[in-house]
C-alpha cells in the first residue's frame, strides 16, 4: 500500500526525514519495502493563467509579472483556468523546456499534463489548478509534490495498517510525537434519515453491524486539485467528487465504504441477507455473478445490489445524474468475505480489508467523515442521524498484563513505566488498579486477544535490538539421527564417490510422459493435483525416471550426451495412512553415453546395462548388503530381456535395466539410457547386517583359473553356482574375470572365465589336492551343461 | 704379519668390485669369493690343515677379509642398482605436465551441501533430525499451527491440494506438530525437506526445501532464539556475519521475527543485491504460539519453545551468489559440478 509521508504528518508531529521513519517502521514489523521521492525532475513549473486561447490553440498564459504565448491543443484550456505552467528553463522529468516554433508560432513554454510532470497517468488534458492558485506560485510547493511515497507491506494481522491514521498512530508511538486523530464534524439537516431511509440486517452472524447516511442536494463534479493530486500520489485514479471522497476515506482511516445511488432503491431500503438459490447480480465491473446461498448481499426491498464488503452493484451504482447518495459504513464477518471474494476470484481493496478484519467502532468515524467530504466537495447536506444496526456490541477484551511474563517469553523486560507508554501510544488503555494490570484493547487491534500479543507490542516498539543473545540452557540429551538420513546420506556419499552427479528433479510429473514410459496417469494408483501450476507439472511421481530422463534430454539437448546421474528422494502412490500418500525413499540412477570422461588413459567405451546393475550393486554395497539375487523382470518402459529385480532376502528391493525405445524416442533421446532404482525404505527395514571378525586364514592359498566355452543363453549365475557347490569347503572365492565372445569362439557361444581360490583353515593344501578338487570341478561343470573347457 | 694367500684373494675381490659394471656381476664376485665354493670359503675351509701355531692368525685375518668383502660388495651394489635404476629412468622419460590418472569424482547437489552444513551446525548444538510426509493433512499443515481455514493468512503460503484436506506440505512445522504430538517435552529438532507452494519465478519455486528448527523446554526465551541464530548465522556465513530481528507476523509464532543479515556485497551501503535495504532477509522465526503448544496438549504456562524456518535455496543462493532459483531444479550438469 503506498502512503504519502506529508499525509502522514498530518496526523502526527514529527520532524524526522521520510528514510528515518521509514526504518523505525521497518523495525517495528510495519515493513516499508520502498521510500522514494513522489516526484524526481521537477522545476521551475509555475502556476499560470490561461487568458485568452484563440482557434488554433494559442494562448496567452500569465504568471506572477510575465505574459507567455503558448501553443496547446488539450481540450481543457479555456480562458480563465489556473494550471501547471513550464516556461523556457523549466524542468520536466527527461526534458527541459525551451522556447519553441510549434504550427508556426514560437511556443514560450508549456502547459503540462499529469502524465508530463510524472504524477499521474492522464496525458490527454492539461493539469487544472484551484482557482486561486497563486499566480506564479512554484508547483511543487503549492500542490505539495515535495513528497515521499512509503510503500508498506502489512502483514496479515494488521489491517490497521492499511490507512495513513493507522501508520501515523504507529509512527507516534514509535517516535514519542504526539498523535493527532482528524477532527470529524458533522453538519446535519433537519430532515431525519430515520425518516426517509431503512436498514435491516437479516443476517447479523455475517453482518455484525451496518451503518448508513444519506447525503442529498449532491452535484456530481470533478474533485478539487487537492484531493485529485492526494489519490493521485498514492497511486489511486480520482473519479469524480463522490468516488473519491469514500477512496479519500478508505485511506486516510482504512475503512471501506460503499455509496449507493439513492433513488436507485426499491422502497429506499436496505436489506442485508444471504443470497437466494439462483440469485444473480451484475457487479460493477459489469460482469455477472452467480451467487451461492453461503454469500451475503446488500439488497434493496426487491433485488440485490451489492455483493456485502466485495463489490457494488451496477444497478445502484453512483453516475454523472446521482444527487442523493445512501452511504454504508459495515462491519462484514471476515472468514465469509473471504470465501466470496475466493469463490468468485474476486478480491478488491474493500474485500482484502474486510476478510483482515475492520474496524467495527471506527466504521461510524469512516461515515461521518466521508459524508461530510462528500457534502462539502458536491454541495450537499447530510441528513440527521445515523441508521446503525448494531444488536450486539462487543466488548474491548481486557487481558491482564504479567511483566514477569514478558521476561520469561522474551528473555528481558522493559521498565513498568516504559511498558505503560508504549501501550497507551498505540492506542490501548492500562488499567493499572488491577495487579497484574489490565490492559484493554481497542477495537481497530482484532489482532491482540492473549498475553503474549502484548509481550510482543511491547517489544517491537521498545525494541528488537535490546534482547539480549543469549544460548539455551537445559540439559543434555542423546542426539541420534534417523536411520533413513544416514542411509540416504551413505549412497549419496557412496554414487557421488562413484562418479555421478546428484541432481534434484521436481516432484511433480508430465502424465503425458508417464503414458510414454507405459503407466496409465489416470489410474488411481497415481496423486493428481487439483490445483498444478501447469499440466506437465501435475503428478506426484511414482518413480524417480521420469524426473532422471528429463535430466538426461535437458543436458542432451545442450551437448552433454554423456551423463551418469543419481537422485535420492521420494516417489508417491495413493492409499497411506489418513488418506495420505504411501512415501518412500528411493534411489534413481540414470547412465549414457560414454563410460568415463574423455582422458587419454580411459577407454571410449559407452555405458551398457552393466553399468546400471553394477550401479545398483554399489548402492547395495553401501549399505553393507552383500547377498542379493536377480531375477529376471519386465516393466513397460525397459526392453524386454533387458532388465533384472534384485531381491535380498526374499524382497525385490529394486530394479534396473535398459530404457525401450519407444520412451527413448518420446524423450527425444540419442543413446542407449541404463537406468536402476531402489528403495532404501525397503533396505532399511531389512534386518540389519550383524559384523563379525573372521580370522585371518593362516595357511596359504592357490590359484587357479578356467574358462569355459558355453552357450549364450546359459546364465554364468547357473554355472558359478554348480562350481560353488562342487568345489567345497575348500573353494574360498569364485571371481568371474573375462567374458569373450569372437573369433576363435564359435558363434551363439562365449568363452567365460573364472579365478578360482582354494585355501584350507588348517593346513597348506597340496597340488595333488587343489588338481583333483579343480578337475573335479571341471568334470561337474562340463558334465551337467554339456560343456567344454576353453584350450582343451 | 698379513697373510699371503688371504692378502692375495682380498686384493683379487677388490679389483672385481671395482671392475663390476652391472649388479649382476658383483654377484658373480660374490658367488666367485663368498659362495660355498668361493675362495675365501675354500681357505677357510682348509684352516685345520694350517699348523695350529699359525691358525688364529689366519683365521683371524680371512674372517676380517670376510666382513671387508662383504660391505664392500654391498656398497658396490648399492651403487651399481642406483647406477641402474638411473639409467632405466633416463630411458623411459616421463612429462609432469600430463594429466594424472583420476579416479571417476561425481558430485552432489548445491542443496545437499547447503543442507547437510545447516544440518551439521545444529547437531553440533544437539538438534536431532525429524523427518515427515510431503503429502500433509490439512490439520496438520494449517489447523494446528493456528491457521485456520479462510484465514488471510493462507495467501501467505499459495498451496497445491490432492484432495479436499489432503496438501502438498507447504513448511516442515507440521513435522514439528508430529514431533511433540509424540513426545513430552524437551525438544529440540531441526526438519529438513522439500515443501511446495503454488509459485513460479526467478526466486519462488513450486518445490523447494526448508530446514525448520524448534525447541521446547521449561525456560527458553527469544533471547535464547536470538543468540542461537546468531551463532548459525557466523557459522553459515562467517565470523564477521551481522543479524538483525526484526517483528513480523506468522500465525504460529508470538511473539515474530524474520531475520536478516547484512548485505555481504556492499556491507550494508545498500546496493542491487539487497534493493538498497544493506539487509538481506534469511530466515523467519519466532517463539511458537501459546495456542500451538496447547493444540499438542503442552502447557504454555509450563514450557516457552521457539521456531525457526529457513529456505535452503535461499542459503545456497546467498552463499555461491546464484541469482535464479531455476538453476536448482534444471540439472544442468555444467551448473551441478560447480560445488564439489
Amino acid at each position: 500500500m503506498k502512503i504519502s509521508y506529508r499525509w502522514i504528518k498530518e496526523y502526527v508531529e514529527t520532524d524526522l526525514p521520510a528514510r528515518a521513519v521509514a526504518d523505525r517502521l521497518t523495525n517495528a514489523g510495519i515493513e516499508v519495502a520502498e521510500v522514494a521521492p513522489l516526484v524526481t525532475g521537477l522545476s521551475g513549473v509555475v502556476v499560470g493563467a490561461v487568458e485568452a486561447v484563440d482557434r488554433h490553440g494559442v494562448c496567452r498564459v500569465a504568471t506572477a509579472d510575465r505574459h507567455f504565448t503558448v501553443v496547446c491543443g488539450a481540450p481543457n484550456v479555456v480562458v480563465g483556468v489556473r494550471a501547471a505552467f513550464a516556461p523556457p528553463g523549466a524542468t520536466l522529468p527527461g526534458q527541459t523546456i525551451h522556447a519553441a516554433k510549434k504550427r508556426g508560432v514560437l511556443s514560450e513554454g508549456m502547459l503540462c499534463s499529469e502524465k508530463e510532470l510524472g504524477i499521474g497517468e492522464d496525458a490527454a488534458t492539461i493539469l487544472l489548478l484551484a482557482p486561486d492558485a497563486p499566480l506564479g506560485s512554484d508547483l511543487v510547493t503549492s500542490l505539495g509534490l515535495d513528497d515521499w511515497i512509503l510503500e508498506v507491506e502489512v502483514t496479515p494481522n494488521r489491517p490497521d495498517c492499511l490507512s495513513v491514521v493507522g501508520v501515523a498512530r504507529e509512527v507516534a508511538a514509535l517516535t514519542g510525537a504526539p498523535f493527532r486523530f482528524p477532527v470529524i464534524t458533522v453538519k446535519e439537516s433537519d430532515a431525519d434519515v430515520a425518516t426517509l431511509a431503512a436498514v435491516e440486517v437479516e443476517d447479523p452472524d455475517l453482518c455484525p453491524r451496518y451503518a448508513a447516511r444519506l447525503i442529498t442536494g449532491l452535484a456530481v463534479a470533478p474533485s478539487p486539485p487537492w484531493l485529485a493530486q492526494r489519490l493521485r500520489a498514492v497511486g489511486l485514479r480520482p473519479i469524480n467528487n463522490l468516488v473519491d471522497a469514500t477512496n479519500y476515506v478508505l485511506w486516510e482511516l482504512g475503512h471501506p465504504l460503499h455509496a449507493f445511488d439513492f433513488d436507485t432503491l426499491a422502497q429506499r431500503k436496505i436489506v442485508v441477507r444471504r443470497a437466494r438459490p439462483g440469485e444473480r447480480l451484475t457487479t460493477l465491473d459489469e460482469q455477472e455473478r452467480a451467487l451461492t446461498e453461503s454469500m451475503l448481499l446488500i439488497a434493496d426491498a426487491e433485488r440485490a445490489i451489492a455483493l456485502a464488503g466485495v463489490m457494488g452493484g451496477a444497478n445502484t451504482e453512483v453516475t454523472e445524474r446521482t444527487s442523493s447518495v445512501l452511504l454504508e459504513s459495515a462491519y462484514f464477518a471476515p472468514a465469509s468475505i473471504r470465501r466470496t471474494s475466493r469463490s468468485l476470484g474476486l478480491a478488491t481493496e474493500a474485500s482484502y480489508r474486510f476478510e483482515r478484519g475492520a474496524d467495527i467502532e471506527g466504521l461510524r468515524e469512516a461515515l461521518d467523515r466521508a459524508a461530510q467530504l462528500m457534502a462539502d466537495l458536491g454541495g450537499g447536506t447530510v441528513a440527521k442521524g445515523v441508521l446503525d444496526a448494531y444488536a450486539a456490541p462487543r466488548p474491548h477484551p481486557r487481558i491482564p498484563l504479567r511483566l514477569e511474563r514478558i521476561r520469561r517469553v522474551i528473555g528481558i523486560c522493559p521498565p513498568k513505566e516504559e511498558v505503560v507508554r508504549v501501550l497507551q501510544g498505540l492506542g490501548f488503555a492500562v488499567d493499572e488498579a488491577k495487579e497484574p494490570p489490565e490492559i484493554v484493547v481497542p477495537s481497530f487491534r482484532r489482532d491482540v486477544s492473549m498475553e503474549d500479543d502484548l509481550a510482543e507490542e511491547v517489544i517491537r516498539v521498545w525494541g528488537y535490538d535490546r534482547i539480549p543473545s543469549t544460548l539455551p540452557g537445559g540439559s543434555l540429551t542423546l542426539v541420534r539421527q534417523p536411520a533413513a538420513l544416514r542411509r540416504a546420506a551413505l549412497v549419496r556419499q557412496a554414487l557421488a564417490a562413484a562418479g555421478l552427479s546428484e541432481v534434484i528433479t521436481y516432484s511433480f510429473v508430465d502424465p503425458e510422459r508417464l503414458g510414454l514410459l507405459g503407466w496409465d496417469p489416470t489410474s488411481p494408483e497415481f496423486m493428481a493435483l487439483r490445483n498444478p501450476l501447469s499440466q506437465e507439472r501435475s503428478i506426484l511421481r511414482p518413480s524417480l525416471v521420469p524426473g532422471l530422463l528429463e535430466v538426461v534430454a535437458t543436458n542432451r539437448h545442450r551437448q552433454m550426451p554423456d551423463v551418469r546421474c543419481f537422485e535420492v528422494g521420494r516417489v508417491f502412490r495413493s492409499g497411506g495412512p489418513d488418506g495420505l500418500a504411501r512415501e518412500e525413499v528411493r534411489v534413481g540412477m540414470a547412465l549414457t553415453g560414454l563410460r568415463s570422461r574423455r582422458a587419454w588413459y580411459a577407454g571410449r567405451d559407452s555405458a551398457d546395462l552393466y553399468d546400471a546393475k553394477g550401479a545398483a550393486e554399489h548402492v547395495l554395497a553401501a549399505l553393507g548388503v552383500e547377498a542379493f539375487d536377480v531375477r529376471a523382470s519386465a516393466a513397460p518402459f525397459l526392453e524386454e530381456g533387458r532388465c533384472g529385480e534384485l531381491v535380498v532376502a526374499g524382497e525385490v528391493v529394486g530394479w534396473f535395466g535398459e530404457l525401450a525405445l519407444a520412451p527413448q524416442e518420446g524423450y527425444d533421446l540419442a543413446g542407449l539410457v541404463f537406468l536402476a532404482e531402489l528403495s532404501l525404505d525397503r533396505l532399511g527395514a531389512l534386518p540389519p547386517r550383524q559384523v563379525r571378525y573372521r580370522a585371518l586364514p593362516r595357511f596359504p592359498a592357490v590359484q587357479r583359473d578356467v574358462a569355459f566355452v558355453m552357450p549364450e543363453g546359459l546364465a554364468v549365475e547357473e554355472v558359478e553356482r554348480e562350481i560353488r557347490q562342487r568345489g567345497g569347503g575348500l573353494l574360498k572365492s569364485v571371481t568371474l574375470f573375462d567374458v569373450y565372445a569372437g573369433k576363435g569362439v564359435e558363434a551363439g557361444m562365449r568363452s567365460v572365465a573364472w579365478n578360482l581360490t582354494f585355501q584350507a583353515e588348517d593346513r597348506t593344501l597340496t597340488d595333488e589336492e587343489v588338481n583333483a578338487l579343480h578337475a573335479a570341478i571341471i568334470e561337474a561343470v562340463t558334465g551337467r551343461f554339456r560343456i567344454t573347457v576353453r584350450g582343451m | 704379519m698379513p697373510d699371503k694367500r688371504v692378502s692375495e684373494i682380498l686384493k683379487g675381490a677388490r679389483g672385481e668390485a671395482a671392475r663390476a659394471k652391472l649388479s649382476a656381476d658383483l654377484e658373480q664376485v660374490r658367488v666367485k669369493y663368498l659362495g660355498r665354493q668361493g675362495l675365501l670359503t675354500q681357505f677357510l675351509r682348509s684352516l685345520p690343515s694350517i699348523p695350529a701355531s699359525e691358525r688364529p692368525e689366519a683365521g683371524r685375518q680371512a674372517n676380517e677379509a670376510k666382513a671387508e668383502i662383504e660391505a664392500l660388495l654391498g656398497q658396490r651394489l648399492a651403487e651399481l642398482r642406483g647406477a641402474e635404476r638411473r639409467r632405466e629412468l633416463e630411458s623411459q622419460r616421463v612429462d609432469l605436465t600430463v594429466p594424472g590418472r583420476r579416479p571417476p569424482m561425481g558430485t552432489l547437489h548445491p542443496l545437499t551441501l547447503v543442507q547437510d552444513e545447516i544440518i551439521e551446525i545444529f547437531q553440533g548444538l544437539g538438534f536431532a533430525v525429524a523427518e515427515g510426509p510431503e503429502v500433509e493433512s490439512d490439520f496438520y499443515n494449517f489447523e494446528a499451527l493456528n491457521i485456520p481455514k479462510d484465514h488471510p493468512a493462507r495467501d501467505m503460503q499459495d498451496t497445491f491440494y490432492l484432495a479436499e484436506d489432503v496438501l502438498l506440505r507447504t513448511h516442515t512445522s507440521p513435522v514439528q506438530i508430529r514431533t511433540m504430538k509424540a513426545q513430552p517435552p524437551p525438544v529440540r529438532i531441526i526438519c529438513p525437506g522439500k515443501v511446495y507452494r503454488r509459485d513460479a519465478d526467478i526466486t519462488h519455486s513450486p518445490m523447494f526445501h526448508q530446514v525448520e528448527g524448534l525447541a521446547v523446554d521449561m525456560s527458553i526465551s527469544m533471547g535464547d532464539l536470538k543468540g542461537t541464530l546468531e551463532l548459525f548465522a557466523r557459522e553459515m556465513f562467517g565470523p564477521r556475519t551481522t543479524i538483525r530481528f526484526r517483528p513480523s507476523f506468522f500465525p504460529f509464532t508470538e511473539p515474530s521475527a524474520e531475520v536478516d543479515m547484512r548485505c555481504f556485497l556492499c556491507g550494508g551501503e545498500g546496493c542491487r543485491v539487497c534493493k538498497q535495504s544493506g539487509w538481506l532477509e534469511i530466515l523467519g522465526s519466532g517463539m511458537v504460539h501459546p495456542q500451538v503448544l496447547s493444540n499438542v496438549g503442552y502447557d504454555p504456562e509450563e514450557v516457552t519453545g521457539w521456531a525457526f524456518g529457513m529456505g535452503v535455496e535461499r542459503i545456497a543462493m546467498l552463499k555461491y551468489g546464484i541469482d535464479d532459483i531455476r538453476l536448482f531444479f534444471d540439472n544442468d550438469l555444467r551448473f551441478l559440478t560447480q560445488f564439489a
